[in-house]
C-alpha cells in the first residue's frame, strides 16, 4: 500500500544532542568497560584542572571509587575550584555543546560534552540521578547548595529532583554519580594508570584516590607554579577554510571585508591584504555580509601560495621541562631523568605546536609485566593522558623510528624507561573523534624524533658513566681480593715473609683513600647535571 | 761420570731454586715498590724460530708480560705463584703429579682455574718463565712412553730391570724417565718402528739379535718421554738412533718430530730433539725401488706433503727429493706391505739394505 509523504514525515522528529548522544554513546568515547571508566576519570579531572587553573587556584581533587557489585560502581569526585553558581548546575552537567571552549584556544578539554557526557552515561546504565554539592563565592560570601537531577535527553536540559540550600567551607565542586557496564582496570588504559600519568603532565596538582579495594593513594604536588593561563590566538591565514571565512563574515560587526581580514586573522597586514586584492581583483572594501563562496574559496587558495610569518606561539603554554622533571621525579621516582622543550614548530604550515619530550631510567620507570620491566611511553596532548589507540599515533610511531642502539640501549623493549611526550597546539591534529592518536605530520614526526633523541643522549652519557664505575669498582675488587693472597703465596715460595705492601695496592688499584671520595663526587656530579636535559641547541 | 741419582738431585735443586727465584723476584718488587711483573717468552708461532745450528725449534726473544698491576694479567701471574707453591712441594718430597691431579689440586687454591685447558697454559708459562721441562717441575703425562725390546739394563728407583726380560712386550717407558739411571747395555744401535705390530714382528724375527740393537715400539707420535729416551740413548751411551715408519706424511713427521722436535714444545725442545736420529723409511724412492703395495694419497695427505715442503725442518735435499717423488707417484704404502714378499722380508732383506746405505 502505497503512504503519502505527509504520512511518512509525521514520524521525522529533530533530534537534540543528548538524545543524539545516547544512542551513539561510543562517540563520546564511552566504548568498553575499562575505557568508559577512564573516560569519566578524564572528563572530572580535566574539568576540575581548568577551573581550578581559571580561577588561580592548585587544584587539589579527591576521588573515591567504590564497588557496588560486579561491573557497578559509585564515584564520587570532589575538587576545589572556584564551584558552579546555583544556576549553572544543570547547564555544565546537563546540557550537552555547553561551556567556554569554542574559541582558537590550547585547551585539554574536548568539545564541551565532557561532564554532561558522564551524566548521560550513569542515568543510561543505572537509571539513578547524579547529586552536586557545589560551593561558590557570590561578593565575600561562600554559598552552598546540593542539587539532585536527571537528565532529560529530549530537551537537552536538567531536570531537578531535589535542591537545598548547605553549609560548605570552601569553594569546589563535589559529584557523585553511579555507574553500571564499566570496570576498574589496573592496565595501562585502566583508570589507575590515567591518574598516574595525569600527575606526570599535571605537578602542580594534588589528588588523592580510594581505589575499589579501600586503599588510599596520595599524589603529592611537584610544584608550587600554576600555569599560565593559555591565551585566545587569532587563526593564521594557512589554517583557515573558505567556510571559516564566510562564517567570520557574517559574525563579525567589521564594516569592511578588508578589517574584517586584518582584525580576525594573525600576521595579515594591510600590505598583504593589498595584495590579495591586486592578485584576485576581488574588491575588498565591500561589506562582509557580501562575500560571496566562491571569492571566499579564491582566497584561500591564494593564502597557501602566499608567504606569511608563522603564527603566533604567545597561546601555548608548555608544561616546561622542569616542570615535566618534578612531576616525573615525584610520580616515577627514577634513577635518571631528562626533559626537554622544544622551541615552537608549525604544522601544515599555519597550526603551531610545541613538543616536549622526557625520559626516566630505572626507579619506578617502564611497566611491570610478568616478572620483567619493560619499557613504556606515556603520550599527552595538552598535558591530557592519550590512553587508548596507541598503534595509530604519531608520537608513537616517531618514537619507534629512533634507532635506540646509538644510545647505548641494546634492547629497549626490555629495558626500565618510561618516555614522555607532550604534544602542546592549540589544534592537535588527532586522527579521530576518539582524541586519543595524533596524525603523522611531518613536522611533528620530526619534532618528536629530534627532542627525544637529544634527551636520549643525556641518558646514553649517564648509562656509560655508571657502566665505567662499575668496571672500576669491579676493577679494584680485582686487586683487593687477588693482590694480598699473591703476596702471601709468593712468601711461601720464596721462604720469606709478606712484605708492606699497601703501597703497591694502592699503586694498582690507582685508587688512594682520597682520590676515592672524589671519584665519587664527580660520579654524582654527572648524575646531577645530566637530570635535566642541555639548554637547546637548535 | 756422576750417577743417575746425583745428576736427578741436582736437578731437583736446580727446580727448587728456579720456583724459588720466581717467588723472590715478586717480594723484592713490593719491597722496592715497583709493581711486580713477570716476563714469559712467548709461545705464539710467529716467536718459534727454527734453529739452523742446533737443528730444532727454539723460542725466539720474544715476551709477554703477567702483571701484578694488570687486571687482566693479575689472575695468571696469581694462578703461575699458586702452581710454582704446588710444584716446589713436588719437587721437594719426589712426588710427582699429572696435570689432571693438578688441576683438581688447584679448586681448593684461592684462585683457581675454569678448566684444565687453562691450567695446562699456565703449566706451559711457568716451564719457558723458569726454562726448565715440566717432568723437572713434577708434573707428569698421562700416557707411557714407547715399548723397548733389547739388551739394555735400567735402574728404577732401586729395581734393575733389563729389557730382554720383560717380556715379549719389552719394557715400557716411564714418564719419569728422566730419574732412570741407564746402568748397562750390550747392543749397537737402536731401532724404533711407527706401530706396534711391526714392533712384535721385529721381535719375532730377532731382529735384536741381527742387528744388535734395540727396538722400540713409538705407538704413533713419540710421547715426550719417548723423545726424552731416545736422546739421551743417542746422547748418554752414543748409540745411533734410526727411525721406521709408513711411507705417507704421518710417518714422516712422526720421525721429524723425534729428530728436530716439535714447534708446539720449542722451549723444551732442548731436552727432546735427537738430531743425530736417522730416518730410515719408508720412502717414496722404497716404495718405486720395492714395488710396494700402496694407496692413492688423499687430499688431506697431498695438503700435509706440500706444508711438509715448505717446513724448514725438511729443507735437506733428501726430504725435497722424497716428497715431490711422492707427489708425483700419488701413492703411499704402510710398513707392513714389506709382508707382500713375506713375513721375513723386512727384517732379512729390506732393513740390512737401508742400514747399509746409510
Amino acid at each position: 500500500m502505497e503512504r503519502e509523504a505527509s504520512e511518512l514525515f509525521e514520524e521525522f522528529k529533530e533530534l537534540t544532542a543528548s538524545e543524539f548522544f545516547r544512542r551513539n554513546k561510543q562517540m563520546l568515547g564511552f566504548s568498553g568497560k575499562i575505557r568508559s571508566l577512564t573516560m569519566v576519570f578524564h572528563e572530572l579531572i580535566t574539568n576540575s584542572f581548568d577551573a581550578a587553573e581559571e580561577a588561580g587556584i592548585q587544584p587539589e581533587i579527591s576521588i573515591d571509587l567504590k564497588r557496588v557489585d560486579k561491573d557497578h560502581y559509585i564515584l564520587k569526585h570532589k575538587d576545589n575550584g572556584p564551584g558552579i553558581p546555583e544556576n549553572y548546575i544543570t547547564k555544565v552537567y546537563c546540557t550537552m555543546f555547553a561551556g567556554s571552549k569554542f574559541r582558537n584556544i590550547q585547551s585539554r578539554g574536548q568539545q564541551g560534552l565532557g561532564c554532561s557526557g558522564c551524566v548521560l552515561l550513569s542515568q543510561m546504565t543505572t537509571g539513578k540521578p547524579a547529586r552536586v554539592i557545589s560551593g561558590y563565592k557570590k561578593g565575600d560570601v561562600i554559598k552552598g547548595v546540593e542539587m539532585t537531577f536527571k537528565m532529560d535527553v529530549k530537551t537537552n536540559k536538567g531536570l531537578i529532583l531535589n535542591k537545598k540550600k548547605v553549609d560548605v567551607d570552601s569553594t569546589g565542586v563535589a559529584i557523585e554519580l553511579q555507574f553500571k557496564d564499566v570496570s576498574y582496570s589496573l592496565s595501562e588504559q585502566g583508570a589507575f594508570e590515567y591518574i598516574r600519568r595525569s600527575m606526570i603532565a599535571n605537578p602542580h596538582a594534588k589528588v588523592t584516590f580510594r581505589d575499589p579495594t579501600g586503599q588510599l593513594f596520595i599524589f603529592h604536588r611537584a610544584t608550587e607554579i600554576i600555569p599560565p593561563l593559555p591565551k585566545e590566538v587569532l587563526p593564521h591565514p594557512k589554517g583557515v577554510t573558505a567556510d571559516d571565512l564566510i562564517f567570520m563574515a557574517k559574525h563579525t560587526d567589521k564594516r569592511r571585508f578588508r578589517s574584517l581580514l586584518t582584525s580576525s586573522l594573525s600576521r595579515m597586514s594591510t600590505k598583504r591584504v593589498n595584495e590579495i586584492e591586486e592578485i584576485t581583483k576581488i574588491d575588498l572594501n565591500k561589506r562582509p555580509k557580501d562575500m560571496k563562496w566562491e571569492e571566499a574559496e579564491q582566497i584561500v587558495e591564494l593564502f597557501a601560495q602566499m608567504d606569511f610569518m608563522a603564527p603566533p606561539t604567545s597561546g601555548l603554554i608548555p608544561i616546561g621541562k622542569e616542570q615535566i622533571e618534578k612531576g616525573i621525579r615525584e610520580i616515577l621516582d627514577p634513577e635518571f631523568v631528562a626533559t626537554t622543550t622544544r622551541k615552537p614548530r608549525t604544522y601544515r604550515g599555519g597550526v603551531s605546536f610545541i613538543i616536549e619530550a622526557g625520559i626516566a631510567y630505572g626507579g619506578n620507570s617502564g611497566r611491570v609485566i610478568g616478572d620483567q620491566k619493560r619499557s613504556e611511553i606515556m603520550r599527552f596532548a595538552n598535558r591530557v593522558p592519550l590512553s587508548f589507540d596507541q598503534g595509530s599515533c604519531a608520537l608513537t610511531e616517531a618514537l619507534k623510528s629512533i634507532d635506540w642502539k646509538r644510545y647505548g640501549i641494546r634492547d629497549i623493549e626490555n629495558t626500565p624507561i618510561t618516555v614522555f611526550v607532550n604534544i602542546v597546539s592549540t589544534n592537535v591534529p588527532y586522527l579521530s573523534t576518539g582524541k586519543q592518536s595524533v596524525a603523522p605530520e611531518d613536522e611533528i614526526l620530526h619534532e618528536v624524533r629530534q627532542a627525544t633523541m637529544k634527551i636520549a643522549r643525556s641518558l646514553q652519557k649517564y648509562l656509560n658513566a655508571k657502566r665505567a664505575a662499575k668496571e672500576e669498582e669491579m676493577r679494584s675488587k680485582i686487586f683487593e681480593t687477588y693482590v694480598p693472597v699473591i703476596l702471601k703465596e709468593a712468601a711461601i715460595l720464596s721462604g720469606r715473609d709478606v712484605p708492606e705492601y699497601d703501597y703497591i695496592l694502592a699503586k694498582v688499584t690507582r685508587r688512594p683513600k682520597i682520590l676515592e671520595e672524589i671519584d665519587n663526587e664527580t660520579l654524582q656530579e654527572l648524575t646531577n647535571d645530566n637530570m635535566v636535559g642541555d639548554k637547546d641547541d637548535e | 761420570m756422576t750417577s743417575r741419582k746425583e745428576h736427578s738431585l741436582k736437578r731437583r735443586d736446580l727446580a727448587v731454586n728456579k720456583l724459588t727465584s720466581l717467588g723472590d723476584r715478586i717480594i723484592e718488587d713490593v719491597a722496592k715498590q715497583t709493581v711486580p711483573a713477570i716476563r714469559v717468552p712467548s709461545r705464539g708461532t710467529s716467536n718459534i724460530v727454527y734453529d739452523e745450528d742446533r737443528r730444532y725449534y727454539v723460542l725466539g726473544d720474544r715476551y709477554g708480560q703477567r702483571s701484578l698491576g694488570n687486571v687482566k694479567q693479575i689472575k695468571k701471574i696469581g694462578q703461575m705463584v699458586y702452581m710454582a707453591n704446588f710444584c716446589k712441594g713436588l719437587v721437594q718430597t719426589g712426588k710427582t703429579a699429572t696435570l689432571r691431579e693438578m688441576y683438581y689440586v688447584s679448586e681448593g687454591w684461592d684462585i683457581d682455574f675454569g678448566d684444565q685447558q687453562e691450567s695446562n697454559i699456565v703449566g706451559e708459562d711457568l716451564e719457558v718463565t723458569l726454562g726448565i721441562t715440566r717432568e723437572d717441575l713434577g708434573l707428569m703425562p698421562e700416557e707411557d712412553g714407547a715399548s723397548v725390546y733389547g739388551d739394555i739394563t735400567l735402574k728404577d728407583d732401586d729395581v734393575e730391570i733389563n729389557a730382554m726380560r720383560m717380556g715379549k712386550s719389552g719394557y715400557t717407558i716411564s714418564p719419569t724417565i728422566d730419574e732412570v739411571e741407564l746402568l748397562d747395555h750390550n747392543v749397537e744401535r737402536v731401532i724404533a718402528v711407527e706401530t706396534m705390530g711391526m714392533f712384535h714382528r721385529m721381535v719375532q724375527e730377532n731382529a735384536y739379535k741381527k742387528f744388535n740393537t734395540l727396538i722400540v715400539g713409538l705407538k704413533g707420535q713419540a710421547a715426550r718421554a719417548t723423545r726424552r729416551f731416545l736422546k739421551r740413548v743417542n746422547e748418554e751411551l752414543g748409540l745411533p738412533v734410526y727411525i721406521c715408519n709408513d711411507g705417507d706424511p704421518w710417518g714422516f713427521h712422526i720421525a721429524m718430530v723425534i729428530i728436530s722436535g716439535s714447534a708446539k714444545l720449542a722451549h723444551v725442545n732442548h731436552e727432546l730433539a735427537t738430531p743425530n736420529a736417522k730416518f730410515l723409511g719408508v720412502t717414496a724412492s722404497d716404495i718405486v725401488n720395492y714395488d710396494l703395495p700402496t694407496d692413492p694419497l688423499k687430499d688431506i695427505d697431498v695438503l700435509r706433503l706440500k706444508e711438509l715442503y715448505k717446513d724448514p725442518r725438511y729443507r735437506d735435499e733428501f726430504w725435497k727429493v722424497e716428497i715431490k717423488k711422492m707427489l708425483k707417484i700419488g701413492k703411499k704404502a704402510e710398513q707392513q706391505s714389506f709382508s707382500k714378499y713375506g713375513l721375513e722380508y723386512v727384517v732379512d732383506t729390506y732393513i740390512p739394505e737401508k742400514l747399509d746405505s746409510l
